[in-house]
């Protein structure tokens, strides 16, 4: 078991590296001009050309990518004259904000991840809840109930769900504040208040395709011959449905959990907007309007870690939960 | 900004650049430039917070001399940055007059114009108290030169008249060699109480230039170069108490400012909180709703189109709602090295069908056909221009007429007619999904006599860049003042020495009358023989068609209910922010 | 017990499920007796209703709403009446189960230890955990599992398919049941491995006075197992007899079919396999009269009662046969054509 988690980080580590390589070079390879981008709207060529050479873009894309590395273990000055220095780990400059990127990403991470885990836990507990209901009382009303509340969070889109929300409960009835992101520390009551609907409008969203998952995957699991022995030996059906339907029924659905918390760790992109919190997804899209690569760079970079990392996790937990996958 | 850009890409086309100098959104205080709210210090009880709601996600710039739109200049002029003159804070076209601001007075220039004196008040700090002295103003304005730091987006005057020996590349970079230079053209008496301007010309109106934000004073030992955006040091009413990108920007009561020292700023609000980054249809019900602290807010942007009836037809908004020009005109601009021919630029002037571009644009709401490139907000220098005969004044072409004008090019020039009937004319104009509608109204207009369009639709950012290095021989840009004087108009886009002339006309024959004209304008020192100059030139380039305007655009806003004061600045072409007040 | 009271007496049994396509019957008025200590064999194709019935009896219709008819009297107690509680306590204790795939018959999440435990614990509540090691080495042990203290604790995946299904029945027997039912245990073994596991079950009923009913679309298997037999056809009884009057005079047109199959399937090399002409009906909406008849050698005409009335079994020889034809026919028959 051991092996095979240290095979599985070490495999992880790789895949960083192709994919922080691949990322750079892709960015690289776009046509616009980094350079360009530095000094807005008085560049004249000549300034376009110092800045190039200053902030390194003259060097082929292997040293430039060898240098952003260099910049994540040491940290690196950017800029003219005593210019503006960025400690490790540095992720770039974005002469756009005028700030590290490295601040930006760690001050629009925990907006993010705020969004993220509090969506996370509804939309299991929504999902895993209402599928198992669905799935025990299969083509009764708490099935339909819970398809047809399916069906609305699949069909309706994100913006639309979160701008209806803003309109019932706080423009029409006032019952919520308008949500503003105040951070946990400085305090937690408004953190809460202002990330309710955010979570709710996600939760709805992604609990639909829960719903389904947890739904179809019970019904399989019911029809599995194990789960027939285990009522054939005198199981009462609560432990058999706790014991041997769910553990087989949800396995799969931690995958795909794993997997889309940590793509929700990238940014929730639409989520933030609508109710804008000042998250990585936000962040992202400031970063795509400005044309902005230094921030796109290291989010992507930061998005696709979280991916790699969750995907490697989920994994080495997969190998906990399920015997088969272990290999000794 | 972003407001301004989705301007340019709804009707004015043209490069961030072009959106990028002058005036912004909203409402006008006089009924003859449109309607709005009145200034009034009546019903105001002192203190409070303003709320401005934002779709963008930031705030363009905080940093005095990288700022260069109407609506930020006059928002942080108002609020946090003085400058040496500044405008009467009232509505209408008084508000267009220069009064002196950290300055005694509003300047004295020597008998050629070249020179400029300024003299600082007494008892005028930044937000720690200390004085502000020259010093601050020269280092300010050296900041201006740093093009690859604090000098890249603001605008360019002090580096185009200052009169400095030799290269000056801003303080960061430069040699002592460099810094002596560039303060021998700008020189501090020994007290620090008088600022000496030397200038390479004369410059009639250099009083109005030393008003934009690129001449506010910076503290040397608190800049943070391409960082000071994010917390200048304030020398107005209010300070940055907080600035966080994508999320607000929190002002507060600045303790060290004082009242007396300061003749243009009236503040009555505790606190304003600029928050960004809000869904515009979001920001539109809440304006519409005006519930809770809604009714203390206002907006950093237009309302949405699909609105615009709602809050126009529904008399309960006529209190909030605002309609005025936002400062800006849309043209074209017309190659004169690619089309030397009058009959064939006036042509196209006839034939383009205005009326429905203006419509598939969103309509009247979104301009009036203009007939001058000098926006009426200039109230000093708009005249009614005369336009070429047979325009149709509601837009729609005259098909007639232009084609009697293409008919007499056939015979006058006729290598332009073939040029422009055989190969077409390329059209270059910003990318963006109304454009993808607009091109066709051009392509079957200017068809119907036989003048032909090649499109190239230029990715907005790269713009200004493109038609630099390769203009176009027909190209769509927008224009707004820098500051109330046609001098930031006419010789701008119209003389080769301007910032934004990619007509080419100096090759035009008829130039060389034009260039002298301009030129007896920017010396001249009385404003009203200035204003007749300048309309006589602005005619002058209507006559020649070397370009041809298109609309005043104009922009449409709601306050919330406890809002006061919110009268429209029209040097800023927005709301005098610092001056607003609540009612209770 | 009293041993005038047959172990488990089934009477009248329907089992039918609504679907879509209307509803399906899937076994259609069955009664038959099982004795302590006997062992009978149900035959018939997929799809005849064997399967659905020995879950009826033991109530394993978890996922899937089913509607039960009619009596199953176990211990001259009818299971149908008990309540879900009362029913746990049969199943496994009273009445074990082995199933037709032993691949996806274990749960694949815990060790076979574990799972054989667990059967164990669930009607010994109070057994200490080293008496259930014990009980499980135990029973490992007796259905040949070697080295069975070091597999303990494996997981299933880690055995082949012959091997779990000996696990499959240890599970079954670790409570002693009264009655084993076996649905088609073999069937996707290998054939080796087939033999090795009917012996297996063979010789623990014998050590064990176990009753066996065992589910098989193979004859061969019931030859070998059985003392009685029924076949089965479309939900329904075709043929009941002792294994031996069955294998000498096979006395329904079906199961002579059958039969020669069988023998067929022995003699031919390849290709041909003389079978029964036909498909099994569709069990949605079976129309009245024998179900058979659409396949049978034997046309009676439309006016026949094979046309409108359900066979009952009748002794005819020493079987009970459900057919309309005349006994002469049917003895005949079942002589000539073998």
């Amino acid at each position: 078991m051991l092996s095979f988690v240290c095979r599985r980080l070490f495999f992880a580590v790789i895949l960083l590296f192709v994919v922080s390589a691949f990322t750079y070079v892709i960015f690289a390879a776009l046509p616009s001009d980094p350079a360009a981008l530095t000094c807005g709207k008085n560049c004249r060529p000549e300034v376009i050309a110092q800045n190039r050479v200053r902030l390194g873009y003259d060097k082929s894309i292997p040293e430039q990518y060898g240098n952003f590395l260099k910049g994540i273990v040491s940290g690196r000055t950017y800029g003219a004259g005593e210019g503006v220095h960025c400690p490790a780990p540095s992720l770039g400059y974005s002469f756009r904000k005028h700030q590290c990127v490295t601040d930006l990403i760690t001050r629009t991470l925990p907006v993010t991840a705020s969004v993220a885990l509090g969506a996370f836990v509804l939309w299991m507990l929504i999902g895993i809840g209402l599928g198992t209901m669905a799935a025990l009382k299969r083509g009764r009303w708490p099935d339909r109930l819970a398809t047809g509340f399916s069906v609305i969070g699949i069909s309706l889109p994100t913006f639309f769900i979160g701008l209806l929300g803003i309109m019932v409960f706080v423009i029409w009835t006032g019952l919520l504040p308008f949500p503003r992101y105040e951070g946990i520390t400085a305090d937690p009551a408004k953190w809460f208040m202002s990330l309710i609907l955010p979570w709710f409008t996600l939760a709805v969203v992604s609990a639909s395709s829960y719903i389904r998952l947890t739904r179809n995957g019970i019904l399989e699991v019911m029809n599995e011959e194990f789960v027939r022995l285990g009522l054939a030996k005198g199981l009462k059906r609560r432990t058999l449905i706790v014991k041997y339907v769910m553990r087989a029924a949800l396995l799969p659905i931690v995958t795909i959990a794993g997997l889309d918390f940590a793509a929700l760790l990238g940014g929730a992109v639409i989520t933030e907007s609508v109710f804008s919190l000042p998250g990585m997804g936000k962040l992202s899209i400031m970063a795509v309007n400005d044309s902005d690569l230094s921030i796109l760079v290291a989010t992507t970079l930061v998005a696709a870690t979280f991916i790699v990392i969750a995907n490697a996790l989920v994994d080495i937990l997969y190998g906990f939960l399920d015997p088969r996958v272990r290999t000794y | 900004m972003s407001h301004q850009k989705k301007l340019i890409g709804a009707f004015i086309v043209g490069a961030l650049l072009l959106a990028a100098c002058g005036g912004s959104s909203s409402d006008g205080g006089d009924a003859a430039v449109g309607g709005g709210l009145s200034a009034t210090d009546e019903g105001i009880k002192d203190g409070g917070t303003l709320f401005i709601l934002d779709h963008s996600t930031g705030a363009t710039n905080l940093d005095p001399q990288r700022i260069y739109t109407g609506a930020d200049l006059g928002f942080l002029g108002s609020t946090i940055t003085r400058t040496l003159t500044s405008y009467t804070p009232i509505a209408g076209k008084k508000g267009t007059e220069l009064i002196a601001d950290l300055a005694t007075d509003t300047g004295t220039p020597s008998e050629d114009v070249k020179t400029w004196n300024f003299t600082l008040r007494d008892g005028v700090t930044f937000e720690d108290g200390a004085a502000i002295v020259c010093d601050d103003i020269r280092y300010g304005v050296s900041r201006t030169f740093a093009s690859e730091m604090t000098g890249d987006e603001g605008p360019l005057y002090a580096k185009s008249m200052l009169d400095v020996a030799g290269e000056y590349p801003g303080p960061y970079t430069a040699t002592a060699d460099q810094q002596a230079a560039f303060e021998k053209a700008v020189e501090c008496s020994e007290d620090g109480k008088t600022i000496t301007f030397h200038l390479k010309n004369p410059v009639a109106d250099f009083n109005y230039t030393v008003a934009l934000l690129s001449f506010a004073p910076v503290p040397k030992a608190k800049d943070t170069a391409d960082k000071y955006t994010l917390k200048p040091v304030s020398s107005g009413p209010f300070m940055v108490q907080s600035y966080e990108e994508g999320k607000e920007l929190v002002m507060v009561r600045n303790p060290n400012w004082n009242q007396d020292s300061d003749p243009v700023r009236k503040p009555h609000l505790d606190e304003i909180r600029w928050q960004f980054g809000l869904e515009e249809s979001v920001i539109d019900e809440r304006m519409i709703a005006d519930a809770g602290d809604d009714q203390m807010t206002i907006v950093y942007g237009t309302i949405q189109p699909e609105n615009l009836q709602t809050v126009f037809e529904d008399p309960k908004f006529a209190d909030r709602r605002t309609d005025g020009f936002d400062g800006f005109v849309s043209y074209t601009m017309i190659n004169i090295k690619k089309v030397p021919c009058l009959e064939v630029r006036q042509a196209f002037w006839l034939a383009l069908d205005r009326e429905a571009l203006r419509t598939a644009a969103g309509g009247p709401y979104t301009g009036v056909f203009a007939d001058s490139f000098i926006n009426p907000l200039l109230a000093v220098d708009y005249t009614p221009g005369t336009v070429t005969e047979g325009l149709n004044v509601d837009g729609t072409p005259n098909v007639e007429a232009a084609q009697a004008k293409m008919d007499a090019a056939k015979v006058s020039c006729p290598e332009v007619h073939k040029y422009a009937t055989e190969q077409g004319l390329r059209f270059d104009h910003g990318q963006s999904d109304l454009w993808a509608k607009l091109i066709s109204i051009w392509i079957d207009s200017l068809g119907a006599v036989g003048i032909k369009i090649i499109d190239n639709a230029i990715e907005p950012s790269k713009y200004y860049a493109t038609i630099n290095q390769d203009p176009g021989d027909l190209m769509r840009a927008g224009w707004a003042a820098d500051w109330n004087n046609a001098s930031t108009v006419v010789p701008e886009l119209f003389t080769k020495e301007g910032g934004f002339n990619y007509s080419q006309n100096w090759e035009d024959p008829a130039y060389a009358a034009f260039s002298e004209q301009v030129n007896l304008a920017k010396g001249e020192t009385d404003r009203v023989k200035q204003a007749k100059l300048w309309q006589e030139t602005n005619q002058y380039v209507l006559d020649q068609a070397w370009a041809v305007p298109g609309s005043f655009t104009k922009a449409q806003n709601l306050v919330g209910s406890r809002v006061r004061n919110a009268y429209q600045w029209l040097p800023f072409g927005w709301y005098n922010v610092g001056a607003i007040g609540l009612a209770e | 017990m009293n041993s005038k009271v047959p172990l488990l007496s089934i009477r009248d049994l329907q089992v039918s499920f609504n679907t879509r396509e209307g509803l399906v019957r899937a076994v259609d008025g069955i009664s038959f007796d099982v004795e302590h200590g006997e062992s009978i064999g149900i035959v018939g194709e997929s799809g005849s209703g064997k399967s659905v019935m020995v879950n009826a009896i033991l109530r394993l219709n978890f996922a899937t709403e089913v509607i039960v008819k009619g009596e199953i009297l176990f211990d001259g107690v009818d299971l149908l009446k008990l309540s879900e509680a009362e029913m746990t306590r049969i199943r496994g204790r009273e009445i074990a189960m082995i199933f037709q795939d032993p691949l996806s018959a274990l749960n694949p999440f815990y060790t076979v230890g574990h799972q054989i435990g667990e059967a164990y614990l669930v009607h010994h509540p109070d057994a200490s955990k080293s008496e259930v090691n014990r009980i499980v080495l135990n029973a490992l042990d007796k259905v040949g599992i070697p080295e069975a203290a070091k597999r303990i604790k494996s997981y299933p995946h880690e055995f082949s398919g012959g091997m779990r299904q000996r696990i499959v029945i240890a599970i079954a027997l670790v409570n002693d049941p009264k009655l084993l039912i076996a649905d088609e245990p073999t069937t996707a073994l290998d054939v080796t491995v087939q033999a090795q596991i009917l012996d297996l079950i063979q010789s623990l009923r014998e050590q064990s006075d176990s009753a066996v009913i065992l589910i098989t679309h193979d004859l061969g298997v019931v030859a070998e197992t059985a003392q009685r037999v029924m076949v089965m056809y479309a939900g329904r009884a075709a043929e009941s007899s002792t294994v031996t009057s069955l294998f000498e005079a096979p006395s329904h047109p079906y199961t002579q079919g059958l039969m020669r199959s069988v023998h067929s399937l022995e003699n031919s090399s390849r290709g041909s396999l003389k079978s029964i002409l036909g498909v099994p009906p569709s069990l949605i909406n079976l129309p009245g009269g024998c179900a058979f008849r659409p396949r049978c050698s034997h046309q009676l005409g439309d006016q026949s009662k094979c046309n409108t009335d359900k066979p009952e079994l009748r002794l005819v020889g020493k079987s009970n046969v459900a057919c309309h034809l005349p006994d002469e026919i049917i003895k005949s028959n079942s002589v000539s054509d073998v």
